[in-house]
């Protein structure tokens, strides 16, 4: 077992502690695209509740200040410091995780919330950001070119706890995340294609094998439901069907700013959060999603490249477990909105209407930029 | 150092191919796009241009809400609103000309409201005008098909049968805030309505029901074709009070005729089943089914005597002498006078070197506890209270709900306020006054309670020491745990209920104003001075405002009572004079129709 009780930030010698000296050396790419797209998602967000009679920019636009903020702290603090407050930061949200299942209030069918006032907090996202911080720390001891059984089964421990928390509450959606997390960060640490191989074709059995013989059409539709529990009362797609409508129609220019029938109408469901992709297909066609699209292809570029010149092991990590996220985000959401996956409450990263997500959003493109800012050894 | 550098070469190989698999997905994802939205966006443009599929929410009729007896208070009635969907018109100022017509309005009235919303989208209905008469309606339909541009919506309004006499009883809907949205965990949207104040508040769960929704197939002209699927609605649910309305309406009858502000409370001492709530002034809750303007809210909240304050539950006053009923009973319970002690009284006490006046200057001579209630004789209760001390009235008030929220259903019910030593130096910083323990005794000083509060110190007395919760929905009895009951030995709750006896039926008694012909009635009258109050707070109070405050406090029949009746007039004269005759009002209706109908 690797030891993670050696502080990594006493390695750091005091002529390296320099962290912002390097200010100019931050990835554009990254930041610019960060910036813009959350821009953009101020914009849509406008125009997706203009028919809600509450107008969420005002609201977003104070989640995207405080996020700013988030952002310039977690790049100031060196990223070594966070990974040596990892386990702390992991317990403590296992406690949240726990306390939100008693204290917490339910939105959406979830108790998953906790509400003070006019204020909500979402812990799972908080644990995401702990849980990948904790996960790179525990991989960044290891110094052998794959990991062992042992370790890699201490590491879907780390990652199953927080998520059963979450899976209790019930937030499926929120509960996925943690799956692009564990297998992006333990690919790159490095697997045995054996084990991937076999973990594969078990998955893929067990779960066909349930599906298939295992249950009764009943139980089939009951766990469609249950993970899609916002699924249309009328059934028949209805939303599915709404959503594609709204994009198709766009066609290549859009229908112009705020004049999209199928979201002023109200046909599509969630315009704010999750179907924001639509409401901006609808507006600003083809060039609009391709635009969106191609930013989040800039980020995630930007952000491996970040991960491959990092200086250190545990560097590289943390950038890949929160990239990984990114990544599944931006696939699952998009090709949800096109109808090609089933719905789920899976929101679009900088776009989509949301404190919480907002907030974890910019802190972990500081931790990211962070890490790039602290790149250089001293040779 | 070699073999790190080829792990970290390792790992940067990984990441390089991970990012050309999830590139690769999204360019492929960006293709399903261009797909959709380039190869076959013409035919998504018109399945959008003629989308249709509309959605048609169902609202769920509201509760109704009727009275004890099953009168009706509260129904809904229907509303037609017209609605012009501008996309859908050949010649919209042909249009315009056509309802202008019907409706009876100018047309450039009606223009300038589509000016207005200009630069919205075509495809937004435009709300024209509110509250159609159904002619209006059937003439805009008939024309349906040559003017496909107008829309009747159909809303459901709160229609509050009897509009100020049960205003704070039932209170009103208004639009939801966005914050009880948030709240609610989805059963709220935006845009509904909701609850504001009383029982529509506090039930609102109940009354509102669930809202459905169908979706249906129009053709391009918006005529409904087909049904696609619908949600069913669940209607409201009915709610049944415990308010008799015509003891309601004979109450505030009495204030209405002569302009008065003040309370009522009448409840069942039996079980605290409330048959009359009454606050006056107050304003029609029906004001709010329509939209209110800023300038109607206005003359709403700064009308003299705040109308829209509940007086029986959110108005604490000083008890004056009703107090008494309290102290007296406190005094037999505690053993501190027998109901033969008596006491000289030549029109005043010196009490700690202060001379206490009573009411009467004259005096009232020698008096035992049952003269002192039937007389009201102030300084008989300032000895008492002297003997007594502070801490133990405010024992026994406690003990008898002062000082704490009865528990009646609506909210922002006041608890008013006993005071003690410990309530002084945490509130006012001082301590103490022993003089004050004298004011206190004949119920003025810091004491403060609500009308409500003295129908249940009433009801407790009355009905042989049995604390009850007010409460306006049937079937909502609770009893006191038997810890909880007062400790009051019987005859003492008995001596108090005839020396209220003799203040209705003895001659000398304050209150035989309030005698009824053919059902015996007992009470106490109760005079605040508000001026020596009103001085000190704030010199230039109007006239109005330096008149005393009258108490009434009775209950019937005095062998086994089933109604108690408070009433409470500010600024309106002594108790005797103002409030009695309308306690006596509500009685003499409660014995003759009101309880012909159980």
């Amino acid at each position: 077992m690797p030891n993670i009780s050696r502080p990594l930030s006493n390695a750091a010698s005091p002529e390296e502690r320099q962290p912002l000296a390097h200010l100019a050396a931050i990835d554009g790419g990254l930041a610019f695209a960060a910036l813009l797209l959350a821009a953009v998602g101020l914009a849509t967000v406008h125009s997706a509740s203009s028919e809600l009679a509450v107008d969420y920019l005002p609201r977003q636009a104070i989640w995207v200040g405080i996020g700013l903020v988030l952002l310039l702290a977690a790049m100031s603090i060196d990223y070594r410091v966070l990974l040596d407050l990892s386990l702390t930061l992991y317990i403590f949200s296992l406690i949240l995780l726990g306390l939100v299942l008693v204290l917490g209030d339910v939105r959406g069918g979830a108790r998953s919330w906790f509400v003070v006032g006019p204020w909500q907090f979402q812990p799972s996202e908080l644990a995401k950001l702990a849980t990948t911080l904790f996960v790179a720390r525990f991989l960044s001891e290891i110094d052998q070119p794959v990991l062992t059984l042992r370790q890699i089964a201490t590491v879907v421990g780390i990652v199953a706890a927080p998520m059963l928390l979450i899976v209790v509450e019930p937030d499926m959606g929120g509960a996925a995340m943690f799956v692009p997390l564990l297998a992006g960060m333990l690919l790159i640490a490095g697997v045995k294609l054996r084990y991937l191989l076999i973990a594969a074709v078990v998955a893929t059995s067990v779960g066909f094998g349930l599906w298939t013989f295992g249950m009764q059409e009943y139980q089939r539709e009951r766990v469609i439901t249950f993970l899609q529990p916002e699924r249309d009362p009328l059934g028949s797609g209805y939303h599915i069907h709404q959503s594609k409508i709204a994009v198709g129609s766009g066609q290549l220019v859009g229908k112009g700013y705020m004049q999209g029938t199928q979201s002023q109408l109200r046909f599509l469901p969630a315009r704010h959060t999750d179907f924001i992709l639509a409401v901006l297909a609808e507006e600003w066609g083809f060039l609009g999603v391709a635009t969106v699209l191609g930013l989040f292809a800039l980020y995630i570029r930007s952000g491996a490249r970040i991960a491959m010149r990092a200086r250190d092991r545990s560097g590289i990590l943390v950038v890949v477990g929160l990239l990984s996220v990114f990544c599944f985000h931006v696939l699952y959401n998009s090709a949800m909105v096109i109808g090609f996956l089933p719905i789920t409450g899976i929101p679009l990263p900088f776009l989509s209407y949301g404190g919480t997500f907002m907030l974890y959003n910019f802190t972990a493109t500081g931790i990211i930029l962070g890490v790039d800012l602290r790149r250089y050894v001293n040779r | 150092m070699k073999i790190v550098r080829e792990l970290r070469q390792d790992l940067i190989g990984r990441i390089w191919l991970l990012n050309a698999l999830v590139t690769g997905l999204l360019v492929a994802i960006t293709c399903a796009y261009w797909f959709a939205q380039i190869v076959e966006g013409e035919h998504y443009r018109e399945l959008a241009e003629n989308n249709r599929l509309r959605k048609l929410p169902i609202k769920a009729p509201r509760g109704l809400i009727f009275d004890r007896n099953g009168q009706l208070l509260v129904e809904n009635i229907p509303s037609y609103n017209l609605l012009v969907d501008r996309s859908r018109s050949d010649d919209l100022q042909a249009a315009i000309r056509f309802v202008a017509r019907i409706l009876g309005r100018p047309v450039p009235e009606l223009a300038a409201i589509l000016e207005r919303v200009r630069s919205t989208p075509d495809f937004k209905p435009v709300l024209l005008a509110e509250h159609l008469t159904l002619e209006q309606v059937a003439a805009v339909s008939v024309r349906g098909r040559e003017f496909p541009e107008f829309e009747v919506e159909v809303q459901n309004l709160r229609l509050y049968r009897h509009g100020p006499q049960t205003a704070h009883v039932l209170g009103y809907l208004g639009e939801v805030t966005q914050g009880e949205v948030d709240r609610s965990d989805g059963s709220y949207a935006v845009g509904d309505l909701v609850g504001k104040r009383g029982i529509e508040q506090v039930f609102d769960k109940i009354l509102r029901g669930r809202d459905g929704e169908r979706v249906v197939v129009v053709d391009s002209r918006g005529k409904l074709l087909d049904e696609y699927g619908r949600t069913p609605v669940a209607a409201g649910r009915p709610l049944r009070l415990t308010l008799d309305l015509d003891l309601q309406q004979e109450a505030i009858r009495q204030f209405e005729g002569a302009d008065a502000v003040g309370s009522v409370v009448a409840l069942d001492p039996r079980n605290g089943e409330i048959l009359a709530l009454v606050s006056a002034p107050s304003y029609d809750p029906n004001l709010f089914a329509r939209r209110l303007g800023q300038e109607e809210w206005n003359a709403l909240i700064s009308a003299p005597h705040d109308p829209m304050r509940d007086r029986a539950i959110q108005n604490t006053y000083s008890p004056g002498s009703v107090f008494k009923i309290m102290m007296a009973a406190a005094g037999l319970a505690e053993g501190i006078v027998n109901e033969n002690d008596s006491v000289w009284c030549d029109g005043s006490a010196s009490i700690y070197g202060h001379r206490f006046r009573c009411w009467s200057k004259g005096g009232h001579g020698r008096v035992n506890l049952h003269d002192a209630l039937e007389h009201s004789c102030d300084v008989y209760f300032y000895h008492l209270g002297q003997r007594l001390g502070i801490e133990r009235i405010a024992r026994y008030s406690r003990m008898f709900g002062l000082g704490s929220k009865t528990g009646i259903e609506l909210h922002g019910e006041n608890a008013g306020l006993v005071p003690d030593s410990a309530w002084s130096l945490a509130a006012r910083k001082h301590p103490w006054f022993l003089g004050e323990t004298i004011s206190v005794a004949i119920g003025q000083g810091p004491v403060l309670t609500s009308p409500l509060q003295i129908a249940a110190v009433t009801a407790l007395i009355a009905n042989g020491g049995r604390p009850i919760r007010p409460h306006l929905i049937q079937g909502e009895e609770v009893e006191a745990p038997a810890a909880d009951r007062p400790a009051l030995p019987p005859r003492a709750l008995e001596a108090v209920r005839e020396g209220m006896d003799a203040v209705v039926n003895d001659p000398g008694g304050t209150a035989r104003t309030a005698r009824l012909p053919n059902v015996r009635v007992a009470g106490k009258t109760g005079t605040v001075q508000v001026i020596g109050q009103a001085a000190r707070t704030n010199p230039n109070a109007l006239p109005f405002r330096f008149r005393d405050h009258g108490w009434f406090t009775s209950f019937a029949p005095v062998d086994h009572p089933e109604i108690v009746v408070v009433a409470f007039v500010e600024h309106g004269g002594s108790g005797s004079k103002a409030a009695a005759p309308i306690a006596k009002a509500v009685l003499a209706k409660y014995f003759s129709t009101a309880k012909q109908r159980r």
